[in-house]
């Protein structure tokens, strides 16, 4: 037995180190993961299984492991992190899993004195009636028992990515990886050799297998290699990194784990995520063990056999002193050679090859130390009470042989890790010797190397290595000479699973261990029909855990194709999926997270909204000014209408410089915009702008804006702020691949100026003071006319329009000067009593007016003849974006929904935006029969200048029902008697606008 | 992860692109003359093989131009790209890829068998 | 119903080992002529065939699918299920198939776990909050339960979520009750079990090449198995059904493209609704199984590869961790590919076309799945009846060419 001070003569680093598991604590040495260390202190029961909480403990020694997954309070409560992989720290708290109230007297593991009834498929046939109870009473049951590990905590991560753009990356710096970076040492080839472990060396570290190479001592030649390879001008060394996605255009992603042996450091990034495109890309990441399905082979004490060898060499502990040793494959020679070496004997060497067929090494190792060898043998089973404790040897026929143990320790043959390849969507192949699915052809620039081709004798690793890469420019040949301790050639004997002495209904074989499949779940599911692997895995949940069956999924479709009678190659593998294992949200979101998450667009103003408590409102990216709070106490709806009613007194300012902005240059600019906006620019003066409309080629309405016209060949639009980007891509489509021939060019200049707009009785006297060298008359400045004026060392411009209805300008200012203008504009407004407001306050007041919104009272499915605006459509035009559209069939009818206005019979009654208007008074509740609906309010306010609630709608026909009566739905399914008009509700025949 | 040639800027990675659908499709000289059935057409209706694509991509996050592209939808490979107003390249330049490869394997799901160029 | 499943059926096959199972389905040969063929055997087709035989009694169907049952994008979606839409015919559709799927479970003697656990649509500015709220009012009238919720009933419903300190605050919510998630694959299989019982033959590994037509009439489908003969087919195969019309000489306005799904690590119960949010793009939900199911965007490419782009994964995952802070340690365990056809005005095509006895369901995009039951039952009726369903004939094929189109999202423009 193992224990602390009685560890093999392998380990590297002597520091002690305390941890906690389940509340005791223990010690380690430090490199030792939380799996190291507890098979150090003879811990064998680590976690609960999934489904029948059996009591399950150590079963690998890296990512493929299934069943040691363990929570990590001391990390924000990480759950499902697998003991094997994760190495411990001071003062580390680690937790089992999936357990209540102890992991030893586990409620749940009752679940296995009814496991015979929780067979494939039990959900489904099951839990129907009666009425009501699957939604009252099962569902939530079957829910309450999911998961493995508990939520993590609240966690903010400091992960960041990192941008790799090389010729070539090798993946895994075993003895094949070592050899391909070695051949690529200072060539002009830009490589990334990633390994996933915490040094180089791989299988030449972990194992005894290899005892010299080019007759220097392994260790030796590793520092060498290393040293040449860190020096090398070209290559770089990730280590702790495990590439988990191989995508497309040989672009791979990475993730590093940079806190490896350590807590977490609060300041630094925790974890990178690599993200690799490469011109080639070697993978050099070896094969994985896989295991044999017999009765409780998930028992704790239950091991793979190549694992254990592992923590012999790697870690420094032995997890248990004579184990017994069950095979079909030549592997594990290197296991019993390691054992004896340390001077333990296994219990027993059962193998179920042939004795011909078991290298003679193997043999003269156990007959010169008297192991009991049971050859053309097989495990039937074992049995204990939450671990192994004896184990069942079948010799011939049902001959058992029972054997007192506490540990055993199994290889059912070596799966080439395909994982990656098959990500790359390289074609694999079944070997019928190896008993291996293994890379055939590579679909992108992908090289194999090693025993992930299926190549598992080290002799012929140089000659594949100089084979595969000779290719690469400047490499030569390499010379290597191995002295190998281990077998010649693989062989294997093919055994899926052991059949069970007795049938009973609660004896069990997994075939995943984590998931809680049994090798009669997917007999069972076979029967039903399933016999395609995809429909299996579904119906069965095999290989769906953490660990997607990394040691288990050939021995599936072992067991399958047998009952199928097929070769396992006519069964098929499911589908690989990415990543390689499992990858942290907080790695994948980087650094684009929290603050970063996307931008903030601020205003030139923006402090001095800021200053004047403005509640800001997200439009896009934009922070705009909602409303201004007047003090503490003042809502939403006291500020909006005190800020209405002082617009349309005196004056008010908004800052209107999230408004898309872009200029239109070019011989053909007229042509152009004459195409992209409905409006006829033809006529229209130089130096004066107009309301415009875009539609997309389907004919609705797109956007809108005001173009100004400089000249014929030069024009500045102006967009919605959510639609600038789109306004401008859409431009620039048809400008390039449509009417290429057109001289037209356009830029967005929206963040050149800062946009001021000012409206309200007084905002012509306001302005004539602070511009006081600019006549503001209307003869001087009519409506719809615009200026370049000379301010400070600059140029504004200046344009009159209102989205209000009142007397306005709109100010576009250089950004640098935008602030002391606005500032300017206030001080010179002191006795007018200029008020700001925000983006409500103007809603309502082109309400008011009965202007529209783009977005609110339009949503893509709206035509200008919908909203009346017949008169922005240029009739002298042949052709503009949309005119054929708005002539087909359906949309020519009159029975359109079309922009009405709305108000209330009742003057005191509210109307709410998103309602619909309905013909019937009364809504019999709860509604079960569709009530028609002829359309919906698109906006809705309450209007301090008429003192009553004004609102449009789309209506079907509302044109024609202007004049009538209908009726509008609240929230509580209530009615509001309506009156339908026209949608001007203020100023109709624009006697303010043009004074 | 597609890494798109761009003809003015050099290889970038698919996120600074916008795709704008299949190429080529003229918009109609004359509008008012199409049917109704002949306008859908152009508006509504654009190529979706499986197999060689003709489509339009633009550097949104860099250029901002236009440029074409033939793209194997069955593999995501890009054949070739060419600028606008270019000569197209014709069928039979890739004629070894089938219009409509079967490139799911006959059984299971993995592995996508899909033949390279 | 030949096979009956029930707790006792259960209990009686444990006590002989479980050895006694029946097959769900057979796997016939195709026969030379049926009097229907559907193509696609994901849950769309397989439901259509059941229904045709159920309620129209027409047995004489093969479902024609070119791999294996349920393997495309029913296999490969997130599962939610709602029908809170904001146009009445899209809201007729999916409540009709809401109501549907209400019954499966007994209606095929299978559990399909359809779990009603509620869906929450979430607004992150002014602008959302008036559509959804214009949503809530719609689907209330048209009878649908639908209710808008405020921050304190999402922080009762959800309290994992950060409503406050996001770069966009959760404002509100549409929530709908009776919408939540099934268990995609026993939806096809329960479908191919009661089809097949009913002498439906499930063809599966069979690829329809092409489908044959003369003088404007269906003659049969070429497929991997040789000539099939039959004068009404129904094409059903989601992202590849463009390419199938165009055999037959018909252009469909679709577009597939690649969408994508994640999975995390299974963790115990901690979020018991299903919420999407349009806005950040992140859908998400907890199987039963405790895996974040998780829903990303759409790539803007025409894709048949399964495959998409890792910066929608990345943009997905930002918008995760902004609205659930407690998942910064969680882990992405599987992710995937579905393709979708998506049509122009994001609404389905169930519908007649030119040629005699040839029709198409497609176009679901990305909400095909909650349609399922609902879409089959009035594709059944359309090919039985050769005329739409009253609720399916607002999806059209005409509707692009007259203009009438079922826009659902043009409402996702932003405002001023």
């Amino acid at each position: 037995m193992s224990a602390l001070n009685n560890k093999s003569p392998y380990v590297i680093d002597d520091q002690k180190i305390s941890f906690t598991f389940d509340g005791k604590k223990y010690f380690g040495f430090k490199g030792d993961t939380i799996a190291s260390a507890l098979l150090r202190n003879n811990i064998r029961l680590i976690g609960r299984s999934f489904k029948y909480h059996r009591p399950r403990g150590i079963y690998t020694c890296g990512i493929e492991e299934p069943n040691a997954l363990v929570q990590i309070p001391s990390e924000y409560n990480d759950p499902n992190i697998r003991a094997t992989v994760k190495q411990i720290y001071e003062g580390m708290v680690v937790e089992s899993q999936n357990r209540w109230p102890s992991l030893k007297n586990d409620i749940g593991s009752i679940n296995n004195l009814f496991s015979p009834l929780f067979s494939a498929g039990f959900y489904y046939k099951t839990f129907m009636g009666p009425k009501g109870f699957w939604k009252k009473v099962y569902e939530p049951l079957i829910r309450k028992t999911a998961g493995l590990g508990k939520p993590p905590k609240k966690f903010k991560s400091k992960s960041i990515h990192f941008y790799h753009n090389v010729d070539i990356v090798i993946v895994g710096a075993g003895l094949s990886g070592l050899l391909a970076a070695k051949k690529l040492v200072d060539t002009e080839h830009d490589v990334l050799l990633i390994e996933q472990d915490n040094f180089l060396g791989g299988i030449l570290k972990n194992t005894k297998k290899i005892k010299t190479i080019n007759g220097q001592k392994v260790n030796e030649w590793l520092k060498k290699t290393e040293t040449l390879i860190k020096n090398s001008k070209n290559i770089n060394v990730l280590k702790n990194t495990t590439v988990t996605t191989y995508n497309f255009s040989n672009h791979l992603v990475a993730l590093e784990d940079k806190s490896v042996g350590n807590l977490q450091e609060k300041n630094k990034p925790e974890l990178v995520l690599h993200k690799i495109r490469t011109k080639h890309a070697i993978l050099a990441n070896g094969h994985i063990e896989r295991f044999i399905s017999f009765r409780n082979n998930d028992l704790p004490g239950v091991m793979l056999a190549a694992s254990f060898e592992k923590y012999i060499h790697r870690y420094g502990v032995i997890p248990d002193n004579s184990p017994v040793i069950f095979t079909n494959n030549s592997s594990t020679f290197s296991l019993v050679k390691s054992l004896i070496d340390l001077g333990c004997k296994p219990q027993a060497y059962v193998d179920a090859r042939e004795k011909k067929q078991i290298e003679k090494k193997t043999l003269d190792l156990l007959d010169t130390h008297n192991i009991p060898a049971y050859i053309k043998s097989e495990i039937e089973g074992c049995d204990g009470k939450n671990k192994v404790e004896e184990v069942s040897v079948r010799a011939k026929k049902n001959n058992i042989t029972k054997i007192k143990t506490s540990m055993l320790c199994v290889s059912g043959g070596l799966n080439p890790d395909i994982h990656l390849f098959t990500q790359s969507r390289g074609l694999i192949k079944w070997d019928s010797t190896q008993l291996v699915f293994k890379p055939n052809s590579s679909f992108q620039n992908t090289i194999t190397l090693g025993s992930v081709s299926g190549n598992f004798s080290y002799k012929k690793t140089s000659e594949e290595v100089n084979k595969k890469l000779n290719f690469l420019e400047e490499t030569k040949n390499l010379e290597v000479k191995l002295d190998i301790n281990d077998f010649e050639k693989f062989n294997i004997k093919e055994l899926w699973e052991t059949k069970h002495a007795k049938k009973s209904l609660w004896s069990k074989s997994f075939a995943d261990l984590q998931n809680d499949v049994t090798t009669r779940d997917l007999k069972q599911a076979v029967l039903e029909g399933f016999d395609r692997i995809e429909h299996l895995k579904r119906f069965t949940t095999n290989s769906m855990g953490t660990d997607q069956g990394k040691i288990s999924s050939v021995n599936s479709l072992g067991i399958v194709s047998k009952i199928l009678k097929k070769n396992i190659s006519e069964v098929g593998t499911t589908i690989y999926r990415p990543p390689y294992t499992p990858v942290s949200f907080s790695a994948i979101a980087g650094r684009s997270t929290y603050k970063f998450y996307d931008p903030e667009r601020k205003t030139p103003i923006h402090p001095w909204h800021v200053n004047n408590n403005a509640v800001f409102e997200d439009v896009g990216q934009w922070k705009r000014p909602w409303y201004f709070k007047k003090h503490d106490g003042e809502t939403m709806y006291e500020a909006v209408q005190r800020e209405s009613k002082q617009v349309r007194r005196t004056a008010g300012i908004l800052d209107g410089t999230t408004l898309g902005k872009i200029e239109i240059k070019g011989k053909d600019a007229l042509t152009f915009m004459n195409l992209v906006y409905t409006n006829d620019f033809s006529k229209t003066k130089p130096m004066s702008g107009k309301y415009a409309l875009m539609l997309g080629e389907d004919g609705m309405v797109k956007d809108d804006g005001i173009v100004c016209k400089i000249n014929d060949q030069h024009f500045i639009a102006t967009t919605t702020t959510g639609g600038a980007m789109n306004v401008l891509s859409h431009m620039e489509e048809y400008a390039q691949t449509e009417w290429p021939n057109l001289n037209v060019y356009m830029n967005s200049v929206t963040e050149q100026f800062a946009t001021f707009n000012i409206s309200g009785p007084k905002s012509r006297i306001i302005l004539s003071r602070v511009f006081s060298d600019i006549d503001f008359s209307n003869e001087k400045f009519p409506f719809m006319t615009f200026n370049k004026f000379n301010y400070l060392e600059t140029e504004i411009r200046i344009l009159r329009a209102s989205f209000t209805g009142e007397i306005g300008y709109e100010v576009y200012v250089p950004p640098k000067y935008a602030l002391a203008l606005w500032e300017k504009i206030f001080y010179y407004s002191k006795d007018f009593d200029l008020v700001p407001y925000g983006t409500e306050t103007m809603h309502l007041l082109r309400a008011e007016k009965g202007y529209i919104i783009v977005g609110q009272d339009t949503d893509g499915t709206v035509t200008p003849i919908d909203l009346n605006l017949n008169w922005m459509i240029g009739k002298n035009k042949k052709d503009f974006i949309g005119k054929r559209s708005l002539i087909r069939s359906d949309i020519v009818k009159e029975n359109r929904k079309q922009l009405v206005g709305i108000l209330p019979l009742n003057k005191s009654e509210n109307i709410e935006e998103g309602q619909h208007i309905i013909e019937s008074e009364t809504l019999s509740t709860p509604i079960r029969k569709p009530v028609k609906m002829l359309g919906h309010i698109t906006s809705s306010y309450y209007s301090p200048t008429l003192d009553h609630c004004v609102a449009m709608a789309l209506i079907k026909e509302g044109r024609k029902l202007i004049g009538g009566k209908a009726f509008v739905s609240t929230p509580n399914l209530k009615t509001i008697p309506v009156q339908i008009v026209k949608p001007a509700f203020v100023d109709p025949k624009n006697e303010k606008l043009l004074s | 992860m597609l890494l798109i040639n761009c003809p003015y800027c050099g290889e970038r990675d698919q996120s600074e692109f916008s795709n704008g659908g299949e190429a080529h499709v003229a918009r109609p000289k004359n509008p008012e003359l199409v049917s109704d059935r002949e306008w859908s057409e152009y508006v509504f209706i654009r190529a979706n093989p499986k197999g060689i694509f003709y489509e339009r991509w633009v550097h949104t996050h860099g250029c901002k131009k236009w440029f074409n592209a033939v793209r194997n939808t069955s593999t995501d490979e890009i054949l070739k790209i060419y600028k606008l107003g270019e000569e197209p390249p014709t069928l039979k330049d890739f004629k070894n890829t089938p219009k409509t490869p079967s490139g799911e394997p006959k059984v299971g799901s993995g592995n996508f068998a899909v033949k390279k160029l | 119903m030949k096979k009956k499943y029930s707790f006792f059926s259960v209990l009686k096959n444990s006590l002989s080992y479980h050895e006694n199972w029946k097959k769900m389905w057979r796997s016939p040969e195709p026969r030379k002529s049926y009097d229907i063929i559907i193509v696609g055997g994901g849950g769309h087709g397989l439901g259509t065939a059941y229904y045709l035989a159920k309620e129209h009694g027409l047995k004489n169907i093969a479902v024609i699918e070119k791999g294996w049952l349920g393997g495309g994008n029913t296999g490969r979606n997130t599962t939610i299920i709602r029908s809170n839409y904001l146009w009445d015919e899209s809201a007729h559709l999916y409540e009709h198939s809401l109501k549907l799927w209400e019954n499966l479970s007994t209606e095929l003697n299978y559990n399909i776990m359809f779990s009603q656990r509620g869906v929450m649509n979430l607004a992150h500015n002014e602008h959302d909050k008036k559509e959804i709220k214009r949503r809530v009012s719609a689907n209330k009238l048209n009878g649908i339960d639908s209710y808008w919720v405020d921050k304190n009933q999402i922080k009762k419903l959800v309290p994992i979520m950060n409503t406050d300190n996001l770069r966009y605050p959760v404002l509100g919510a549409s929530f709908q009750p009776r919408g939540g998630v099934a268990r995609h694959d026993a939806v096809a299989w329960s479908f191919a079990m009661r089809a097949d019982e009913m002498g439906v033959d499930i063809i599966q590994n069979c690829e329809v090449k092409n489908i044959k037509t003369s003088k404007g009439k269906v003659e049969g489908v070429e497929t991997s198995k040789g000539f099939i003969r039959s004068n009404r087919v129904g094409v059903a195969a989601s992202g590849h059904t463009s390419i199938l019309a165009e055999t037959a000489g018909i252009r469909l306005p679709l577009q597939s493209k690649p969408l994508q799904a994640l999975v995390s690590e299974p963790i115990k119960p901690v979020i018991n609704t299903v919420v999407m949010s349009n806005a950040v793009h992140a859908y998400v939900s907890q199987s039963d199984k405790g895996e974040l199911v998780i829903g990303a965007g759409t790539d803007g490419y025409n894709s048949f590869t399964q495959r998409g782009g890792y910066n929608i994964i990345e943009d997905t995952i930002r918008a995760i961790i902004e609205l659930y802070p407690v998942f910064g340690k969680m882990k992405m365990l599987r992710q995937w590919g579905g393709i979708v056809d998506i049509c122009p005005d994001a609404s389905p095509i169930i519908s007649k076309c030119d040629v005699k006895g040839l029709y198409f369901n497609c176009g679901w995009g990305t909400g095909g799945f909650k349609a399922t039951p609902g879409s089959a039952h009035l594709f059944a009726y359309t090919i039985a009846k050769d005329e739409p369903h009253v609720i399916n004939a607002p999806f059209n094929l005409n509707r692009f060419i007259s203009g009438r189109l079922v826009d659902e999202h043009g409402a996702a423009a932003v405002a001023h």
